[in-house]
């Protein structure tokens, strides 16, 4: 069961008609039987209600013709075994379905996957799934129910269990036949982190019985089947699977055939999934509960007990579930989605300039290097040069150190990376990123002399957080080629980049620089230009609000607790320190010049500053920063002074209210001014942008879910107590009246 | 030479001491950082590019034909093909002149070339003898077999065997041949160390003013990348003929002449050019450094492989026409003061050109003032495979800021060779 990694071309695709075959069987005259999966209109096969029950009537059928020796399963489609359980119908049913049916619906889809698997199992004859291309979620399950599994190792071939990334479990059968085929250990990281395995790799943890390259198919394949219908090439076959190697061996011996060793094998995935989730998610929760009860137990009462707590977790989580499986359908249209409408042509990018080697710049020269693109960084003095190269090779020998590149391939990236302190090169580049001081005047002469050394067509993108695009495009020769585009630091591990057209901006230059961000591997999210774009505009207030509580004498560790209890990946304090005081100060300043009291920062904040008490880069902010340990900073206490109130006590739901509501309001002043129009894109901002917890679907979900009349009143309450800057919106205030939702 | 050949900017990275904290490059790495920086400062495009010939002389175990691995690298397209000369000492110049060869017989119109070595980087290997275990280990099948096998180990098997020190055709360490020249020509130490100080203040001086600014690619220091290699490290600043006596011959440590502060330094370094047809220079609106007017390879023994300059230069005079007094600077290869010295000797002296040079008279006296102008290999070191590009480079970039017309740039060769290229700008 589960998910699909290609979404179809139209998302709320009709039925298809039943009279289109999903599956062609064939029976050749050695007798074997061809069965090719085949979705009709589609690029990918996915399962869905109808899927299963022709699958189920073909089982029959085949099962009815004993002179059938050997059944061989294979997709008609290019790069695509079988992408999993049709999530859409799903959905519908978590949507749709009365809370008291759901529990009822749920429980009739898995049970007819899991019997339907259960019959493939049992054939008269084997079975062997041919895996060329993605085998995801349910198509992995079917392919675990063949008595065989042969893959290729092409690099569309990538078997996996993506199920607990929507909030739920494997349900048809993946929890039980997995690690009876793979072992616990080599199982686990499948199943609770949705982990995928290429070809080579499948073959190795003996997930599939035999590795074929696709150019030499028919005749190995051919053999491998020739091998299963004799005796002793089954017996080979079978042989092949059992461990081998004394390390293996122990392994076994030690973690998963003895229930000492499996429970700490156990309790490790336990606490590395709450460390991971802070037990925020119970799908891998619930996995390891399936695991732990079922492991080396009888397949049948697995089955059951998977099937009993699939429909518990989407019956008792369902809204988690639902945002999960949202965020997911909402990532995969911004994927096709270039946000802006224009015909021509995205602009091909095949070198790139980057202006400014510090931290933003380097990681960016690092992001363009990482995708194969040659990238020059431009800086004033050679040793600032160097800082550009110190951080893109800091970002490889990160990834050097968790396998994913090795030395090779690091010293063939960072080559793609030159470093210059004049023009040099430029006039090839085919976009230059402005990375340099937040400075306007400074922006300003720099791009008039950067215009000078580039060709007219050249993009130019500018990585301001927070200064106006329009104003810096109005001294640009080509203004229209100019766009913001703004990365969040740091570049390697966030997501979101914003992209921002000024007045001048042409439609062409916006998708391309859209498509550029795809191609980098970012999501792209077109906002309009105003002070501190969309999502900094919407963070800062939020982070001004923990100061202010902090002020009225709320304990420092109270509300960073409070705020990560909610979800949020950091509270205000540990994020201020991680993203520089002085920086975010820097922007907060932007926003309060531009929006005036409600953005107004405590006054303390400025006196941090000037003691450069910045953050972990200095190792002192808010806290004192000793390596990997942190202790509050009692000095602030003093710096805040005789304003603070140290009787103040705040129950952490007013806390966590503040801090919410707080951006809520600005996050709809944002769609009153249109700076975003799309409320699915705004939480999909604030989530890659700032963590905002995806569990909660986002900003504006978890205002529909606490109910817009809720919010409305408890902000009014807030308003009362703690200012103006509460005050709901209109567009609030008029959702609430007409009983509207943002979804 | 047909015609003289358009030599299109050149640039080089600076020479770093071997073995040194340049280590973590690579000669092929040494030779991409200096081209990816030649296409951006050079204006030439990759699509007009026919080939890529680097110089190499210790050619890394890991890296068989390092010039194509230089070339993706340093974003060459795959489509242009590339290879790798070898031709010792003078392996940057090799690159020059069989680029100059394949453009005249009409087999390209412009070529990419270079040198590069990285000295910090030089294999070591094991002896026969362990080889020889190694392979009789990987042939046995049985762990019986294997014991047998590596029963007959002896510790003095793991001493190493350090590949290029003795040349084996006279079976002398280069140094050795710098010593048996310093006793043919009666060659002082102190005439020695006082030519090294002057090749030290000379190159002093000409970092300080910023000559060598224009050439020098700027390279980040590996493993860490936090700094920018920006200048030459092996020059030493204010030095005096006392810093040069301290030191103890290195070659023949009794009797010998020769010390580490005499002779050429062990570097790292690349140095890159892009070299092609003048009416295609033309055409491409590109402004030549200089021009490529002849060449010439002489041989001679092995064990005075130092004369090298004298007997490639006389035979380059004869075969373009030329005489000393045609040049306005001249680039020696210093790699050794006794072995400049002694060709300083040779070309002033009539006997050695009638014994020798097959002429009736001397190819003249060398006036050292136009001759190293910036310091030689003795200050800047000797990156092998790059120091022939590097001088050719330099030697362009010095006649144009002299306002000068023609200069010659020659090395003596490892195994009893001489390299002379003849050059002009305008």
């Amino acid at each position: 069961m589960s998910l699909q990694v290609v979404q179809n071309d139209t998302p709320n695709n009709p039925a298809i008609n039943p009279a289109d075959q999903v599956f062609k069987l064939e029976i050749d005259e050695s007798k074997i039987a061809w069965l090719t999966f085949d979705y009709p209109g589609e690029k990918v096969n996915k399962f869905s209600a109808h899927v299963m029950a022709e699958l189920n009537s073909v089982l029959d059928e085949i099962n009815a013709n004993k002179s059938i020796r050997c059944l061989i399963i294979k997709s008609a489609k290019k790069g695509i075994f079988i992408a999993g359980a049709d999530v859409k119908e799903i959905m519908d049913i978590l949507q749709d379905a009365e809370a008291a049916e759901i529990s009822n619906m749920i429980k009739k889809v898995i049970t007819n996957g899991v019997s339907t698997f259960n019959k493939l199992e049992s054939l008269h004859c084997p079975s062997i799934a041919v895996i060329d291309g993605a085998c995801m979620g349910g198509g992995l399950e079917m392919a675990l129910a063949c008595t065989y599994r042969v893959a290729t190792d092409d690099s569309k071939t990538s078997l996996a269990l993506p199920e607990v990334n929507l909030g739920i479990i494997p349900g048809w059968g993946g929890t039980q036949r997995l690690p009876k085929l793979v072992g616990l250990v080599q199982a686990l990281p499948m199943i609770l982190a949705g982990k995928k395995i290429n070809g080579k790799k499948a073959f190795k943890m003996k997930l599939v019985d035999a590795l074929i390259p696709r150019e030499f198919m028919d005749e190995r394949l051919s053999d491998f089947i020739e091998k299963v219908l004799s005796r002793e090439g089954e017996k080979k076959i079978k042989i092949a699977r059992e461990p081998r190697g004394f390390a293996v061996k122990l392994q076994k011996a030690l973690l998963e055939d003895n229930p000492v060793g499996r429970n700490i094998v156990f309790n490790k995935a336990e606490s590395g999934v709450i460390k991971k989730t802070a037990g925020k998610y119970p799908a891998p929760l619930a996995a390891i509960d399936v695991l732990k009860n079922t492991y080396n137990g009888n397949l049948k009462a697995g089955l059951a007990k998977e099937t009993e707590t699939f429909v518990d977790l989407t019956t008792r989580h369902t809204d988690i579930c639902k945002n999960l499986v949202n965020l997911f359908f909402t990532m995969e249209g911004l994927k096709k989605d270039s946000q802006v409408i224009v015909d021509k042509a995205p602009k091909k990018v095949d070198v790139a300039g980057v202006l400014g080697a510090g931290v933003m710049g380097g990681g960016i020269g690092w992001l363009f290097s990482y995708k194969d693109i040659p990238v020059r960084m431009k800086d004033i003095t050679w040793d600032a040069v160097a800082k550009g190269y110190e951080a893109a090779n800091d970002v490889y020998k990160q990834l050097q150190k968790i396998r994913r590149l090795n030395t090779g391939q690091v010293n063939l990236k960072m080559h793609k990376i030159t470093g210059t302190v004049d023009y040099s090169g430029f006039e090839s580049a085919d976009i230059i990123v402005e990375a340099i001081v937040e400075n306007m005047d400074v922006k300003k002469a720099v791009l008039k002399e950067l215009e000078e050394h580039v060709s007219s067509d050249t993009l130019i993108a500018s990585n301001t957080s927070a200064l106006s695009i329009t104003e810096m495009q109005s001294v640009m020769k080509y203004p229209e080629r100019f766009v913001g585009m703004h990365f969040f630091n740091p570049v390697n591990r966030m997501p979101l980049v914003e992209i921002i057209p000024g007045e001048q901006t042409s439609p062409e230059t916006v998708k391309s620089l859209v498509e550029i961000t795809k191609k980098l591997g970012k999501t792209a999210i077109v906002v309009g230009d105003c002070a501190g774009f969309l999502v900094n505009r919407i963070l800062i207030p939020s982070m001004n609000e923990g100061l202010s509580m902090l002020e009225e004498g709320v304990d420092m560790e109270r509300i960073d607790r409070a705020i990560t209890h909610f979800g949020m990946p950091m509270g205000p304090f540990v994020l201020a320190d991680e993203v520089g005081i002085d920086v975010a100060y820097k922007v907060a300043k932007i926003l309060e010049e531009a929006y005036g009291e409600r953005m107004t920062a405590p006054k303390f904040i400025a006196e941090m500053v000037d003691r450069q008490l910045w953050g972990k880069k200095v190792g002192k902010g808010f806290y004192i920063h000793k390596g990997k340990q942190r202790e509050i900073n009692e000095s602030v206490k003093s710096i805040i002074g005789s304003n603070m109130n140290t009787s103040a006590v705040l129950d952490s739901q007013t806390m966590v209210d503040r801090f919410v509501y707080v951006m809520l309001n600005e996050a709809c002043r944002c769609l009153e001014e249109k700076v975003i129009e799309n409320p699915a894109y705004l939480d999909m901002a604030m989530i890659t942008g700032t963590g905002f917890p995806p569990f909660r679907g986002g900003l504006l979900r978890y205002a529909d879910s606490v109910g817009i009349q809720k919010v409305v009143d408890r902000m009014n309450e807030l308003a009362q107590n703690y200012g103006e800057r509460f005050q709901p919106v209109d567009l609030l205030t008029k959702m609430a009246r007409e009983e509207k939702t943002f979804y | 030479m047909k015609q003289r050949l358009a030599i299109i900017s050149g640039v080089r990275t600076p020479f770093c001491k071997a073995p040194g904290h340049m280590k973590g490059l690579k000669a092929d790495d040494f030779g991409a950082y200096a081209v990816k920086e030649l296409l951006h400062r050079s204006g030439v495009k990759v699509s007009d590019l026919d080939e890529l010939i680097f110089g190499n002389v210790i050619q890394p175990t890991e890296s068989a034909n390092l010039a194509r691995i230089l070339a993706v690298k340093a974003g060459i397209p795959l489509s242009i093909p590339s290879y790798t000369v070898n031709r010792n000492c003078a392996s940057g110049m090799e690159a020059i002149t069989t680029s100059a060869n394949k453009i005249l017989s009409d087999e390209a119109d412009s070529i990419l070339c270079g040198g590069t070595e990285s000295m910090s980087n030089g294999p070591v290997l094991f002896g026969e003898k362990m080889v020889n275990l190694l392979l009789k280990l990987k042939k046995a099948k049985s762990p019986g077999a294997m014991l047998s096998v590596l029963g007959g180990f002896r510790p003095n098997y793991l001493v190493p065997v350090i590949p290029g020190l003795v040349d084996p055709l006279c079976g002398l360490s280069m140094g050795q041949t710098a010593e048996l020249l310093a006793r043919d020509f009666k060659i002082t130490r102190q005439e020695q160390d006082q030519f090294a100080v002057i090749s030290h203040n000379r190159a002093e001086a000409a970092i300080k003013e910023g000559r060598f600014d224009g050439e020098i690619v700027p390279v980040p220091v590996p493993p860490k990348f936090k700094e920018m290699q920006t200048v030459d490290n092996g020059v030493r600043f204010g030095q005096t003929l006392a810093d040069c006596t301290k030191l103890r011959p290195v070659f023949e440590r009794v009797t010998g002449t020769v010390t580490a502060g005499n002779a050429s330094q062990t570097t790292d370094g690349a140095a890159a050019m892009i070299i092609m047809r003048e009416a295609k220079a033309k055409s491409l609106g590109l402004k030549p450094l200089g021009y490529l007017v002849d060449y010439a390879y002489a041989g001679l023994e092995p064990e005075r492989m130092g004369m090298g300059p004298v007997f490639a230069t006389a035979k380059l005079f004869e075969k373009a026409s030329l005489k000393l007094e045609d040049f306005d600077l001249i680039e020696m290869n210093e790699a050794f003061a006794a072995q400049v010295i002694a060709n300083e000797r040779a070309f002033a002296c009539n006997d050695y050109a009638k014994k020798h040079l097959g002429r009736d008279k001397a190819l003249g006296e060398i006036d050292r003032e136009i001759m190293n102008v910036n310091g030689g290999a003795i200050a800047l070191g000797h990156p092998v495979g790059a120091t022939g590009s590097r001088m050719v480079i330099h030697l362009l970039r010095e006649l144009k800021r002299r306002g000068k017309k023609r200069g010659l740039a020659t090395l003596c060769i490892g195994g009893g060779q001489g390299a002379a290229l003849a050059l002009e700008v305008n």
